[in-house]
Order: C-alpha cells, then structure tokens, then sequence
C-alpha cells in the first residue's frame, strides 16, 4: 500500500456530557456538542438526515474546505472518490425503522423516505451528493479496525489510479442503541460511549517533504485476522508489516495510539511494544473521547494533527495506531508528523 | 500479475453449490416462494427467494453457528464451498494464512440480528438485550465469519456498498493480488431476508406483487432475497504453482458514483462506469460477450441500464439477461451471483436466462434478454453489473483464460 499525505481535516470530536435522555444507561458519554445539522448544512435536503450522515457529510466538506478543494455539486468532480467508515451504520436509524414493522398496525406502515438510513452506505453517498464527489465511494464496516481498514481502502484506490484525492472518514452517533451495545457487550464496565466524526482529504504522497503544517503522512498501513482467538499476534503482525513497509526503525516510533475499550485495559499497547523493544509514549484514544467505535481511530488521528498544527515547532514525530476489532480482526497505521518551520 | 478465478461457492435459493446453482441457472429455475423466515402475513406481498436448504451445521466445519448471525454463515458456508471448489488447502497455503484474505459486501449485515434485538428492545427495553445477541450486530463479522471459519489471516474487511458490494469485494480483491498484498482472496458478499427491508422496498413501491420480470414491459419490481456468494481468487502464479484449475481470469474492474440521488440510478453515470470497467480490464465494448446484468426488474432499474449500455455498446449491444428473475435480488450477494453466473457462462458455454419474460418494452429497444430459456453460446469475455443505493456504481469484467 502506498504512503498518503494528508491534505485536510475536518473533525467534530466530543466532550464529556450526561446522557440526554433517560432512554441511556445511567453514565456519562462524550458528546459532540452544539452540532445542528440545518445550521451547518442548511434546511434544504437535509431534513430526513441521520445525527451520523450529517456529521459525516460535515466533516468530509469542512476537510475538503482546509485542502483548499472546492467541492460543489453544480460541478461534480470525476476524480474525487470517499471511503467511510462504520460498525453498522447509524444502528439507530435501522432499529426504529425495525421497530414501525413490529409496532404499526400493519407491518409495512414505514415511512419510506428513511428507508435509505438504514442502508450503511447512507452516510457516503449523501456526502458524494452534496459535494458534487462522483469518483470511487466505498463504505468499510469493521468497528474499532474499520478507519484503518477504510485508509488501507484509500490508499489502494490512489495508488492504482482510481481517483486522484480520497476523502477517508468515519462518524458515530450517539445513540441508546449504541450506549446499550456497549455496556451489554461489557458487563457494564468499559469506557464510556462516544460520538464523534472526522475526514481526512488524502493523495499519493509524492515524497517532497511538506513543511505547510498538513503534510502529516500514513507511511503505511496493515490489516490481518488472528482466527481462534490469536488477535494478539494478529496485531502483532501488523504491527511489524506497518515498520516493514514503512522502512522506519521500531526506535523512531514514539507515540503508540491505542484504542481499548476500557480505559484499565492497556493490551493494545503491550502487544505493541512488545514488538518496538520500548515504551514509547501511549495516548488511549477512548480515555479521551470515549469508545467511538468506527470514529475512534479517526478521533486519534485528528488529535494528532490537532496537535500538530497547535505545536508546529515541536521536533518530528513517528506514531503507530494501531486497533483491534471483535472477534480477531487487528490493524495499524504508521503516521508521520513533521516538524514545521 | 494476472489474477485467476479458481473456486465459486454459491450459497443460494436454487441451489448450494456450484454444480446445482449452474444447473438451476441452465434450467431457468425459480428460487422463490412464499416466506416462512418472518411472520408475513400482515404483508399484502409475500413473497421472497429464501434459501431454504441451507443448514449452517452441516455447511461449516469451524464456525460454532448459535454465536454468528444469519449473513456470516451465509458468507462462510459460501466461502468454504468455494475453498472445496478451488481444491484450495488453506491449513497449508505455501504463503502463509497472512497472504490469504477475505473481503464481503454487503447491504444490511446481520439485519436478522437487528431485528431481533429491536423485538427485544420493543418488548422488555434495551437492558433486557441478550448480550450474545449484542455481539452478533456489527456488519464486519461477514468478514470475520469467513476468516473464522476458514484460519485466514489476512485482512478480513466488509464492503457495506449496498447492492453493489460484491462487486466491490471482487474489485478490491483483485487490486489486493494484483499489487502483491495477497495470494489468495475470498470475495463475494452475503446478505439475509428480513422484515424491515421488505417493508422498505414495499413502501417505495419496488415490490412485485409475484415475479420478478426484468427487461419484460410489465416489470413491476424485485422481490427481496438472501444467500451468500463467494469465489476464490488468485494470482496466475499461485494458482498454476499448485496444479489449479482455472475458471476464467478476473480481468479488471470499475467504480464510481452518481453523487446525484439516494436511490435513483443514472444512466449517463452507469455509463461511465461501463467505460471505466473497460479501461481497467483492457477490452472495449466489442469484445463483451455477455451482460449480466443489475437488471433488478423495477421500471426506473432496467430503462436506465438499458439506456447506459446502449449508450456503450449502440443500438446492437451483446444479450443482456438478469438472473434475479431466478433468485430475487439478494442485496449484498446480488453482484456476487450475477459473478459466479458469469464465470459459469464462460466455462460451460451458456447464457443464463431472463425467466419471467413475456412482452418486450419498446423503451428498451435493442436489449435482448436472453427470454426464458437458457442459451448456448460461446462466451469469452463478461461484464457483470452491480449498481446500489447512494450511486454506488461497481462492474467486474470476467474472461477466459487465454
């Protein structure tokens, strides 16, 4: 997979909040605050949007907005293409759309405009239509590896000359449903549920060395499986193929980006510096925003070029993300920030 | 670096298995019946193509079904009968189970699984989830079903493009093998029947009332449908270092997007992506032997398909036929079967009919359907159609190997 700079950001990431309705499990999450759809994108087409489609199509054009890209839909553009990522797409969405066939006095007595809500590709081809993004568009659900495996996707469509700019993303809502989820799936415990959304305009990197203040690079990317349980040495794996194909010397590697799912669990961490042979720094992505799902990873790299741009005389650095999915799904990035003079 | 097809694993309502799907594609068999898989009957149609053979215990060899949903075993039965298709041992891959990947499309992943924790949330409340359930919800596990099942290690990635997915899972595998990322891929896509994607395609007015008729003037919709698709994918040198027999080459592929409308396909975009296709697979219009086509039977569907290829291919395009007349629109897997139907026409000679047909559409001037009855012909080269909600667009071109 070929190396990516990224050109542009757009993010929406969540402080701490009590849940607003008495419909969430009884803890705190991280919520998005102040987001309202019609102010940002206007009333028109905009009414049957999701919280998840109309954050996701916030950040893609707020990140095509900080490339310098027009993006409007009167001139659709060829060679622009997105990938998003998601666990189910909004999961709300789908399940009181479920809920009208059970709950109706006739079982078919859904409102058909939300229908396409339910499709998880909703989010990415709303974004393409609003602005004007005709190239590859493509939707990854994998949950906690879907960013990782969504840049992977990007890469493949630049590199072999698909479209010639990606936008890579992902968006989570906040939602019962989701909160739920999580703590069923936990016992309870686990990090809080979060909301969050965050686009990356990315393009083949052509190895001139950016000093503009968005020249943060994806050096490189792995995905692997570890049937039967075996998901440490999965990312393990990954881990190394990401160095491997990065060139870069497990020593350079000074921040790992983890994404645990309880903030005591620091197992993505140790399998990495297992494999580096030190303790760089750690940044628990979910101690932060909470558990993204799908938008985590992406939270973690819109921190990291948050800070980027905030500390621009701070000296280079070398990050690993890495995440781990359900069942034995495992991925990792290797992402560089230069110094900018 | 070429990439070969070399196992298929049709999980479907006529038929699991690549010897009786091609049997029922040959004989223009009906997969489709009145629904038993949800309670239908406050419904005013009810009709489905259910795959009802299916036993997941007597198809998978690792997976534990009571902990996956409906569409993982789908993907996975239909990715270990493709692996016993290849003759594909995948304990001993001479490149390590790391270069063996699974990539599957789909439009609603566990929609079963949604469904029933929204019963259960409607019944008792969200606490009262059953957290097996809980695990059972993320879309990714058709992926992982796969990997599970299989002891692949490689990346295990859902394509959630709608109903063009499977395209999309055969389109990123072959850029996975032909850029050296993997030996081996298993692509396909798999997706279940459900009530609340019944009730939506109802409400949008895309229903038949009882067949689905592509192509036919009197088309009136799809009927909703499940099953699971998968072929084995490989590079040439993979493939003929272990003795493989080799269906048909995966010639290239395209994608992209009308940006235009969320459910409304466009035919000057479909269009595009027909070019697109091409160009990556290095073939131009007159070397298509065979459509198979999206060819989903609702009026907007086939005018504009028909429209696109006329466009591409002019007034004399090659046949054209929809095997959803057979099997219903599968969502997820529909790209997926219409790929296996494509490679089937190459290796045994034969175009797959448009069953259901009885009056041809002046608007689809040009378009023959391959009406009813199976065709024998010569097939070197075909183009297979996926088109989606969101103006996901996705086209693989299949040919024989050379």
């Amino acid at each position: 997979m070929t190396a990516l700079r990224v050109r542009g950001l757009g993010v929406l990431l969540p402080s701490v909040a009590a849940p607003g309705d008495t419909s969430f499990p009884d803890r705190q999450v991280h919520a998005v605050d102040g987001f309202d759809v019609r102010e940002r994108l206007g009333r028109r087409g905009t009414s049957f949007f999701d919280r998840t489609t109309a954050l996701a199509v916030a950040v893609c054009a707020d990140a095509l907005r900080d490339a310098g890209v027009e993006a409007d839909p009167r001139q659709p553009q060829d060679r622009i293409g997105v990938v998003l990522a998601t666990t189910l797409g909004s999961f709300r969405s789908t399940s009181d759309f479920t809920r009208e066939t059970l709950v109706q006095e006739r079982p078919y007595l859904v409102n058909p405009v939300l229908f396409p809500n339910t499709v998880m590709n909703c989010a990415a081809g709303q974004s393409a239509i609003r602005l004007g993004l005709r190239g590859v568009n493509a939707t990854v659900a994998g949950g906690p590896v879907a960013f990782l495996h969504a840049l992977r996707y990007a890469a493949d469509v630049l590199a072999r000359g698909y479209a010639d700019l990606m936008v890579v993303g992902a968006a989570e809502e906040l939602s019962p449903h989701r909160a739920w989820s999580q703590a069923l799936a936990r016992g309870g415990a686990g990090a809080d549920c979060g909301e969050s959304a965050a686009a990356f305009v990315v393009v083949r990197d052509d190895g001139t060395d950016g000093t503009d203040g968005t020249s943060v690079r994806i050096l490189a990317t792995a995905a692997g499986y570890g049937p039967d349980g075996r998901r440490a040495d999965a990312l393990s794996g990954c881990v190394r193929r990401a160095l491997d194909r990065a060139g870069v010397a497990a020593a350079q590697v000074d921040l790992v980006v983890t994404v645990e799912t309880a903030t005591d669990d620091n197992g993505q961490f140790e399998v990495a510096t297992r494999v580096l042979g030190h303790h760089p720094k750690h940044r628990q992505v979910t101690a932060l925003f909470g558990d993204c799902d799908a938008a985590t990873s992406a939270a973690g790299l819109a921190q990291l070029m948050l800070d980027r741009r905030a500390h621009p005389e701070e000296p280079g650095s070398t990050a690993l993300l890495v995440a781990e999915g359900v069942d034995g799904a495992a991925a990792a990035a290797l992402v560089r920030s230069p110094q900018c003079r | 670096m070429r990439v070969a097809v070399t196992g298929l694993g049709p999980v479907s309502s006529i038929g699991i298995g690549p010897a009786p799907f091609a049997e029922g594609l040959r004989a223009g068999r009906s997969g489709i019946s009145e629904i038993t898989s949800f309670d239908a009957s406050g419904f005013p149609r009810r009709r489905a193509g259910e795959v009802r053979g299916f036993d997941p215990h007597r198809s998978l060899r690792r997976l534990k079904p009571e902990h996956w949903g409906r569409s993982s075993q789908f993907a996975a039965a239909a990715a270990r009968l493709a692996a016993q298709d290849a003759r594909l041992d995948v304990d001993r891959l001479p490149g390590g189970p790391e270069r063996a990947h699974a990539v599957i499309g789909t439009t609603s992943g566990e929609s079963v699984a949604v469904e029933a924790f929204t019963a259960a949330l409607v019944a008792d409340g969200f606490a009262a989830v059953d957290p097996d359930l809980v695990a059972q919800l993320p879309a990714g596990r058709l992926a992982h079903g796969v990997s599970e099942e299989l002891g692949l290690a490689g990346e295990s990635v859902t394509l959630a493009t709608a109903c063009a997915a499977s395209n999309y899972a055969i389109g990123y595998g072959f850029d996975l093998l032909v850029s050296g990322e993997a030996d081996v891929v298993f692509a396909g896509g798999a997706d279940s029947v459900c009530r609340w994607a019944h009730a939506g395609f109802f409400r949008l007015g895309a229903l038949a009332a009882q067949d689905c008729a592509p192509f036919d003037s009197d088309r009136d919709g799809i009927l909703t449908a499940e099953g699971g698709a998968v072929l084995v994918l490989e590079t040439f040198d993979h493939a003929r270092a272990r003795g493989a027999r080799i269906y048909a080459e995966l010639l290239g592929h395209g994608l992209n997007c009308d940006a235009k409308h969320p459910v409304a396909p466009e035919w000057t975009s479909i269009a595009r992506c027909i070019r697109i296709a091409h160009g990556n697979a290095g073939v131009t219009p007159a070397d298509i032997d065979y459509i198979c086509a999206h060819g989903t039977g609702t009026p907007a569907n086939d005018a504009v398909e028909a429209r696109a290829i006329v466009e591409v291919f002019g007034e004399h395009p090659p046949p054209v036929s929809s095997i959803k007349s057979l099997i219903g629109h599968t969502m997820g897997a529909a790209s997926g079967f219409g790929a296996i139907a494509s490679v089937l026409a190459i290796d045994k000679g034969f175009l797959p009919p448009t069953v259901n047909w009885s009056t041809a559409d002046p608007d689809l001037a040009g378009i023959d359907p391959v009406p009813n009855v199976a065709r024998p012909a010569a097939v070197r080269v075909v183009q297979n159609n996926g088109f989606a909600f969101g103006g996901n667009n996705s086209i693989v071109i299949f040919g024989a190997v050379r």
